[in-house]
């Protein structure tokens, strides 16, 4: 499991990329950290994989403090960025060879090993070839597997989708599923919100440098306290006039590319919104292919939690 | 040691994919160019040209395999490899140990590379095993003070490329270390005795390291070694080692 609190970092005495980071995964659970460019997400890894001393607070990586136990940490993690961290000289067997003796390994068991994994990622067809002459995809995979040559209790993946199409995406979503159903507990980092909510047990959001908000997909589009009642014509054109009745309503807008015209409904009144809308647009008499009282997405609670949008 | 093992395996895997062949034949093909282009123009008393001129084609080969040091240690320290590295459990100093055991081999290479060579144009180790041996140590040692101060300035640089400087100034520091061994190896007693520099270099010429060392490895080849100079080649080579190596561990140092 992983837990911190308190945690903070403090680089130069003046720039506060974490303060008061706080929040645990439990064994065998997904966490995705979620948050913009900068929040702070990479440096909770860095320190969660002791590559950064943390200023203050305290973390515990698989029962072990990274600051008094680095050595045990290191022994019981593993780690995967958006860049392979492969030797690219290296071929993608040896790469994996090599991780596998430098987790102590003897040389034939990690030649094995390495076989297992190729023959697992489905990488028999480029595994004698250089690692600088794959794809990012492929990359990926071999950087992915490297990390489990010696099965890690923890495992860290920062970004580990970006810049993957999307099948290699669904893949690796598998991969990850699975490893936590062999026990394995995952923190990843990500922007992309469908990720969070697919992929994780807890999401944590993160934004310069604070926890602001933490839970299941859930629970975060609960906090938002609002959700749409969103109107769709049967022809596009009579978008305008069911906006024109509705304008005066609390947030209304016109989406021409989804084809919908959607109000805001406050917490508790969604029904009476609902009807209210409902009314006044079969007064028009016009068509409607929907209409639906719908929570916001994962993507407008993010928002509204980092203050991007007020909603 | 596994990790060292395999650490220092994959330093040569991938260098005979790049630079190692290269690394292994320069001085060799150096000597024979010094030797035919030279031979007639330098005089070297009694000593023939081919024997006296190839400690200095070695010692040259170390100073320019350093130099491809800085660039690897820049490299392997700042990439995500070498960030990986430092996430597993493996000691500090391990990456470290394994470059420098990659330079030594690679030094020691060259150096029978050049020997060879020599002995098809005339050089020979005429001191007997002692002596041959004492010869290939101070070689080596001389090798693993100058990667030491290579890697400590690779380190450096990509540590502080980590800080936010400039990110791939190694290629330019190593341009830069250049020059200052050029100087050394060119206004030596090494290409050719003291008599054919000018007066006011003398002082210059004669005592400077690379002068020093390549006099002891002419001594060591022949059999007939000064005290003195010996004494002054193994001070700055062990000079150098310990002051390098102390720079090297430290910026092993993991984190901040």
């Amino acid at each position: 499991m992983i837990e911190l609190d308190g945690v903070a970092k403090t680089f130069d005495g003046t720039i506060h990329a974490l303060q008061d980071v706080t929040f645990s995964v439990p064994t065998g659970s997904i966490c995705a950290l979620l948050g913009h460019n900068g929040a702070g997400k990479t440096t909770t890894i860095k320190i969660l994989s002791t590559l950064l001393r943390p200023t203050s607070g305290r973390a515990i990586v698989a029962g072990y403090d990274v600051i008094r136990h680095p050595a045990q940490v290191r022994a019981s993690i593993g780690t995967t960025g958006q860049l392979a961290a492969l030797d690219w000289q290296l071929t993608g067997r040896e790469n994996l060879v090599l991780f596998g003796r430098l987790r102590g390994m003897r040389r034939k068991p990690a030649r094995l090993r390495a076989d297992a994994l190729i023959h697992q990622f489905d990488m028999s067809h480029a595994a004698d070839r250089r690692v600088g002459t794959y794809s990012v995809g492929m990359r990926r995979r071999i950087d992915i597997a490297a990390t489990l040559v010696v099965p890690p209790k923890v495992l860290f993946l920062d970004e580990p989708t970006t810049g993957l199409d999307p099948r290699s995406r669904r893949d690796l979503w598998e991969l990850v599923s699975s490893l936590s159903a062999q026990g394995v507990t995952v923190l990843l980092t990500t922007q992309y919100l469908e990720e969070a909510d697919v992929l994780s047990d807890s999401i944590v959001v993160i934004n310069e440098g604070r926890v602001i908000a933490s839970g299941t997909a859930e629970d975060l589009k609960r906090r938002v306290r609002f959700s749409y009642c969103t109107v769709s014509p049967a022809n596009p054109a009579d978008l305008g006039r069911i906006f024109d009745v509705v304008a005066d309503l609390e947030g209304a807008q016109v989406d021409r590319e989804a084809n919908t015209v959607s109000v805001l409904a406050s917490d508790g009144n969604g029904v009476a919104t609902l009807s209210e809308v409902f009314r006044r647009v079969d007064q028009l008499g016009v068509e409607l292919a929907d209409i639906s009282l719908r929570k916001p997405s994962l993507d407008e609670a993010f928002l509204q939690l980092t203050g991007s949008v007020t909603a | 040691m596994t990790a060292v093992t395999a650490l220092t395996e994959r330093m040569v895997l991938g260098a005979m994919r790049d630079d190692l062949p290269f690394a292994i034949l320069a001085p060799a093909a150096n000597f024979v160019v010094f030797n035919f282009a030279l031979r007639n123009v330098i005089d070297t008393g009694r000593m023939s040209y081919p024997q006296y001129i190839l400690p200095i084609i070695i010692v040259q080969a170390m100073l320019l395999g350093a130099l491809t040091t800085v660039d690897r240690a820049a490299r392997d320290q700042g990439s995500d490899f070498g960030v990986r590295l430092r996430t597993l459990p493996i000691s500090a100093v391990v990456p470290l140990t394994a470059r420098m055991l990659y330079c030594l081999f690679r030094g020691a290479l060259a150096l029978l590379a050049a020997i060879a060579v020599g002995y098809l144009f005339g050089f020979r180790m005429v001191g007997g095993f002692f002596y041959a041996a004492a010869f290939a140590v101070l070689v080596l040692t001389l090798t693993l003070a100058l990667s030491l101060g290579a890697d400590a300035t690779g380190a450096g640089i990509a540590g502080a490329g980590i800080a936010g400087a400039e990110i791939g100034s190694s290629g330019a520091a190593s341009q830069l270390l250049l020059v200052p061994q050029l100087l050394l190896v060119m206004l030596s007693t090494g290409m050719a005795p003291a008599d054919a520099f000018p007066d006011w270099l003398h002082p210059f010429v004669r005592y400077q390291p690379v002068s020093q060392v390549t006099e002891t490895m002419r001594g060591l080849a022949t059999g007939h070694v000064v005290v003195s100079n010996v004494a002054t080649s193994l001070a700055w080579c062990l000079g150098l080692l310990v002051v390098f190596g102390a720079l090297a561990v430290r910026t092993q140092r993991r984190t901040q």
